[in-house]
């Protein structure tokens, strides 16, 4: 049966641009996602720098704009997503017992996609000024072509973008196709559940933007007029696509994060998830109702009464699905042995903050109120309140929770209190006056005030907080460096946990499972655990193991679309030089691109790769053990 | 053949069929929009008709479109169904909202 196809196996710098293990993809995804998460927060700290006194001069005009686009657009789409998918490639398919993902070249080419799309938008610094119109890029903001930043959002979010939607794709086949026997939909682990709903809405949102985007592209480099009111187009077109988007886009965002909330709370309470199918009933009905709330962020744009009424209820009614699952972790928690260390701390400070942060959006929600709220320092605090105080909340128990199973090695845990002390009461200060600056008329977006209008004391607590929270991020990066001079002893199941992922040793190995798990139930370790058991009853004999090949195309595949962006964007500018004025004017190094990315796609249909195969004594070599 | 084992298809459950239906709403497809075409270049038709005659040919293209190369006449084909289904949902309402509150 096996094909003996003698398999090229890489190593070093090689083995990381060219794995499809879902594992390695997974760890390239912290990779990036950590870096852009740095540059964001950096980002971040020049904004308080420049907002922590009266009348600063420090960031003005338009590099206030470039640094305040940049921070939005690198936080939401290079590190929070790239992190998300992080923990789904990392996580989801051990928790179903699967050996890898659906499509494993897919999943590779989604990471360089991203990649290289986040790389263009970040060169924007260094080639004549980042994106300055916000990073909902509203028209005719972003129209406008006197300055060329804007071209950098639209090709670097679109190559991005592809790779979102492609991974999104490859987590509904997963989940879908490759649960073990025995994994019913109602078995599945809540983080699994949430992953699966988060791709749902990657597929139906991600087009949205993707037309947007072309159609701004269009605008800018091929003088289209979709959004020149002048020639017949429509300013108000870009905020719907937009918003069409960009509401699922924060659900995708906040859905992993209660998953793993789930995952932690249940763990490090010793306890199942207290309503299991209300919690999985309540994830499908935030996901359905987020298609149909967009319209809350444009309730000052004139939609009249009608709209704005019917979109501030359905908005309203999210709130009753989030509520559950509020009072799920509360049960969950309730009689439990809650253990506090890091991990579940961060989990347990995310419900007082979640509900702060939610509660401000029921506010929002009301339309004659938001009329007062509107583009207000409160906006700012109202979201970074669900998104910091709830996905990276999230993030972190995360981290702290599945390290000893990414990695095989147990974060430090004094390192880790600390991070956690310092960056949730940073955050709290940072943020919490946010919404009384709100209150008192602090615009949002605009890069100075007056003294003596009572807004300095807020300012000034909420930059001493942003460093805080610096200081917290300082102390999860040691953390990461020492733990990774450290021997990798950590233990197959170190929390006693109750989904598959525990069942396998720590790092797992390549092929996750040497025989596929029996599931016979929700929390399927945990049962076979109570029942005596030390492992999971296998549902297979040990056989040899399929494996995809390595492969360096996904990465060309993006070079090309990389240095096709650059051909198109470019194509507009005055050269002095004659040879790049050819080059670039006739649309030649964007050909050249697009070439590099078809070949690859030819190469790839073309050549049948069968993919290799571990035999049965290689496994017993590994001596694996559970 | 060790393709197959780890795609684990539900074999029995799908006919064989071959693309013999695939062929035919290929040519068809054809034909109906060079029918479309001729309609506007040659026929010479009242304005009002022929748009009502060529959004019906869009139609008819669009579900032979989704029966057959979509595969929605296929009746185990369940999660492409709900898929398409709440793709429509989506699509239809956010867009003729959108499109009502800008242009009517």
């Amino acid at each position: 049966m096996a094909h003996s196809h003698a398999v090229k196996r890489y190593s070093g710098l090689m083995d990381w641009l060219t794995t499809v293990d879902h594992k390695k993809i997974g760890i390239l995804y912290f990779l990036a996602g950590g870096i852009f998460f740095l540059i964001g927060g950096l980002e971040a700290l020049l904004i308080r720098i420049q907002l922590m006194f009266p009348d600063n001069q420090i960031f003005i005009g338009g590099t206030y704009n470039q640094i305040l686009t940049m921070h939005g657009t690198t936080m939401i789409f290079l590190a929070a997503m790239p992190l998300l998918f992080g923990f789904m490639n990392a996580i989801v398919p051990l928790q179903i017992g699967a050996r890898d993902v659906a499509f494993p070249f897919l999943n590779s080419l989604g990471f360089w996609l991203f990649v290289f799309g986040g790389l263009l938008l970040n060169l924007s610094w260094f080639l004549g000024g980042a994106p300055d119109a916000g990073w909902t890029a509203y028209a005719p903001l972003s129209s406008d072509t006197s300055l060329r930043g804007v071209d950098f959002y639209a090709m670097g979010l679109q190559i991005a973008g592809l790779g979102t939607l492609i991974g999104g794709i490859n987590f509904l086949v997963t989940i879908i196709n490759m649960r073990a026997p025995g994994m019913t939909f109602m078995r599945m682990p809540m983080f699994t559940w949430t992953s699966f709903v988060t791709s749902v809405l990657i597929l139906f949102a991600f087009p949205a933007v993707t037309v947007g985007l072309v159609e701004l592209t269009f605008d800018r480099l091929f003088d289209g007029n979709f959004f020149n009111v002048s020639k017949g187009g429509n300013e108000v077109l870009w905020e719907h696509i937009f918003w069409i988007f960009g509401h699922p886009e924060v659900y995708i965002l906040i859905l992993p994060a209660f998953g793993i909330i789930s995952e932690v709370v249940s763990t490090f309470s010793r306890k199942r998830l207290f309503g299991y199918s209300s919690m999985v009933f309540a994830t499908l009905l935030i996901g359905f109702l987020s298609f149909m709330v967009w319209v809350h962020h444009m309730f000052t744009t004139g939609l009249g009464p009608v709209a704005n009424g019917i979109f501030a209820v359905a908005t309203m009614a999210i709130a009753v699905p989030t509520g559950i699952k509020i009072f799920n972790w509360l049960f969950t928690m309730w009689g439990g042995q809650i253990i506090f260390n890091s991990s579940n701390l961060w989990a347990i400070a995310f419900i007082p903050t979640f509900v702060m942060g939610g509660m401000t959006g029921v506010m929002l929600a009301v339309p004659p109120a938001d009329f007062q709220y509107h583009d207000s320092y409160f906006v700012v605090a109202h979201f970074h309140y669900v998104i910091v105080g709830g996905l990276i909340f999230g993030i972190f128990s995360g981290f702290y929770y599945w390290w000893p199973k990414m990695f095989g090695r147990m974060l430090h845990e004094g390192l880790g209190q600390l991070n956690f002390w310092t960056f949730m009461i940073g955050f709290h200060l940072t943020f919490f006056p946010q919404h009384f600056l709100g209150l008192m008329g602090m615009p949002r977006r605009v890069f100075t005030y007056e003294t003596g209008v009572q807004l300095e004391m807020g300012n000034m607590a909420s930059s001493i907080g942003a460093f805080l929270m610096g200081i917290g991020t300082i102390a999860f990066v040691l953390n990461i460096i020492i733990t990774a001079l450290k021997p990798k002893n950590a233990p197959a199941d170190p929390w006693d946990g109750r989904s598959l992922e525990w069942s396998i040793p720590s790092p797992a190995p390549e092929y996750n499972f040497k025989q596929t798990p029996l599931v016979r139930g929700l929390d399927a370790f945990w049962k076979e655990k109570r029942a005596g058991n030390k492992e999971m009853t296998p549902a297979e004999p040990i056989g040899s193991i399929h494996m995809p090949s390595p492969t360096i195309l996904p990465f060309f595949m993006s070079v090309g679309l990389f240095i096709a962006g650059f051909g198109f964007m470019y194509a507009k500018y005055d050269f002095e030089n004659g040879l790049l004025a050819t080059l670039f004017g006739n649309h030649i190094i964007a050909i050249i691109g697009l070439v590099i990315t078809f070949l690859c796609m030819f190469l790839r249909s073309v050549y049948d790769d069968h993919g290799w195969h571990i035999e049965p004594e290689e496994l017993e070599d590994k001596g694996v053990k559970a | 053949m060790s393709e197959q084992q780890h795609t684990s298809s539900p074999s029995g459950r799908h006919r064989l069929e071959g693309p013999k239906n695939h062929y035919i709403t290929y040519i068809a497809s054809i034909l109906l929009t060079m029918l479309a075409f001729a309609a506007v270049m040659y026929l010479g038709l009242d304005k009002m008709f022929l748009v009502i005659f060529l959004v019906g040919m869009a139609i008819v293209q669009a579900v032979l479109q989704l029966a057959v190369w979509m595969h929605m006449k296929e009746r185990d084909h369940v999660y492409p169904i709900i898929g398409i289904a709440f793709g429509a949902f989506v699509a239809i309402g956010g867009f003729m909202a959108a499109i009502f509150w800008m242009w009517w």
